[in-house]
């Protein structure tokens, strides 16, 4: 017979198989947060990046001799853009935590509700010797593998999206929410990574710690 | 190390609260096990017999009186060190089986050794070839008869190569056929010299053991006394009423 895969990462992968409709649900639920995360925030690039470009064609007029007036014109336009760009970026950032708690309540639950189902096996594992660190690793591993596949997923299916759709308003001259064109820093990828396992991770362990530092008897004698 | 019984139960008391009311699973239980033993428990439901498993086996913590296993005070130890003792030296059978649903028969054994660095895939193998599953290493659970998910567990207890298996009702919940074939299962492995606790209600089983002790209410009422040591196990309970007939004579 031939030697089968088998450690905390293919088991954590055939979990992740067998409930593939609620580990779907997850990366669904992680994927469009992180998109939307990506979208606001890229616009938020986008914002800084458009200001900054009118603040210095502003400083260039503003220097020519004899403009005072278009001078005093811009400063009026720069206060204005400053008051826009403040309320943009907060509107922008509450937006964002929102949708991030919401996403993250979304998880908790869902994960909790998965812990619920799964205490029976908590309690075998335990029996047969697992220590409470080795269990949180196995549903860690769980949870860092539906953020990867979710950040995969908002990455290269939700970026290219952003992108094009914001192209094509624009060009069409109705861009909506795209009054900027979107900018996506490389910086911002590993941000996204970074709140994505963040999110993934984070709802993770607060479903799991509880439960896996009960008693093994009380974790088996669970009816399901 | 240490020359006293393998398993020294002394004078554990174990209370569950149930709602508004309290349950005195083991009421200052004491018990002594020589190595090597095949010990059956018997006694009513809600005798202490799963409780008295669970303590030994370092599943649960007495309330009170302390637990040596081979010289150790389990007792004592915290919940990360239980963990450790109960997979070096403890292998549970329980009467549902207790494998995990979504993975194969040999997945299922090598469960326990997950986490080793060289995970002992051969004898995985081959417990489950003495087990007669050769064929069925690839099934899962629920392709699997009542009797074969039992000796999956068995195998599964075995992977670590424990000196202590505990047997919580293991023939509960399969016909009379297979369990006759578990038991003399469970009398080859306690030849080979592990040490064996089985709570049971069937006396078939019972009968096939080298000892049986009574529990009731949370502690022994009759130890039978066959040991291979010919050391006689006596219950408290036994001491006392031989005394009084030593006193009348």
């Amino acid at each position: 017979m031939d030697r089968p895969m088998f450690n905390p990462a293919t088991y954590s992968m055939s979990h992740l198989v067998k409930e593939r409709t609620r580990s779907l649900t997850m990366i669904v639920t992680i994927s469009l947060t992180v998109a939307f995360l990506l979208l606001t925030s890229s616009l938020l690039f986008g914002v800084i990046n458009e200001i900054g470009t009118s603040e210095k064609q502003g400083l260039l007029q503003g220097s020519i001799p004899g403009s005072i007036d278009m001078f005093e014109t811009f400063q009026l336009d720069s206060e204005l853009s400053e008051r826009a760009r403040n309320s943009l970026i907060n509107y922008l950032m509450i937006t964002s935590l929102i949708v991030f708690l919401v996403a993250f309540f979304i998880m908790y639950n869902t994960m909790a509700i998965a812990v619920k189902e799964r205490r029976k096996e908590i309690g075998i594992l335990r029996a047969v010797g697992f220590s409470t660190g080795e269990i949180l690793k196995i549903f860690l591993v769980e949870g860092a593998m539906i953020g990867m596949i979710s950040w995969i997923a908002a990455l290269f299916l939700g970026t290219p999206f952003i992108v094009n759709l914001a192209a094509y308003l624009i060009e069409r001259g109705d861009g909506g929410i795209f009054f900027v064109q979107p900018v996506i820093p490389p910086q911002l990828i590993a941000i996204s990574l970074a709140v994505t396992l963040g999110l993934s991770l984070g709802s993770t362990y607060m479903a799991i710690i509880k439960p896996i530092r009960s008693s093994p008897v009380a974790l088996m004698r669970t009816r399901i | 190390m240490d020359d006293g019984p393998f398993i020294k139960v002394d004078s554990v008391t174990k209370r569950y609260n149930m709602g508004h009311s309290t349950v005195n699973a083991l009421n200052g239980m004491d018990l002594e096990i020589e190595e090597g033993e095949m010990v059956a428990i018997m006694g009513p439901s809600g005798s202490g017999k799963t409780t008295l498993l669970n303590m030994i086996g370092g599943l649960d913590s007495p309330d009170s009186g302390t637990i040596h296993i081979k010289g150790m005070e389990i007792s004592s130890l915290n919940e990360g060190q239980r963990a450790q003792f109960r997979k070096n030296n403890v292998g549970f059978i329980f009467q549902f089986f207790n494998l995990i649903p979504s993975l194969t028969a040999l997945e299922n054994v090598l469960v326990p050794v997950m986490f080793d660095k060289d995970p002992p895939f051969e004898r995985g193998v081959q417990l489950l070839e003495r087990m007669g599953l050769k064929d069925r290493m690839g099934h899962i659970p629920g392709k699997l008869s009542g009797g074969e998910r039992q000796r999956v567990a068995i195998a599964r207890a075995l992977i670590n190569d424990p000196m202590l298996i505990l047997a919580d009702e293991p023939t509960g919940n399969i016909d009379s056929e297979t369990a006759r074939e578990i038991v003399s299962l469970f009398k080859e492995l306690n030849d080979e010299g592990k040490t064996m606790l089985l709570a049971t209600h069937d006396r078939i089983v019972a009968g096939r053991a080298r000892s049986m002790i009574k529990v009731r209410d949370g502690h022994v009422v009759k130890g039978k006394a066959h040991s291979r040591s010919g050391m006689v196990h006596l219950s408290d309970e036994e001491k006392v009423k031989k005394k009084k007939r030593v006193v009348k004579g």
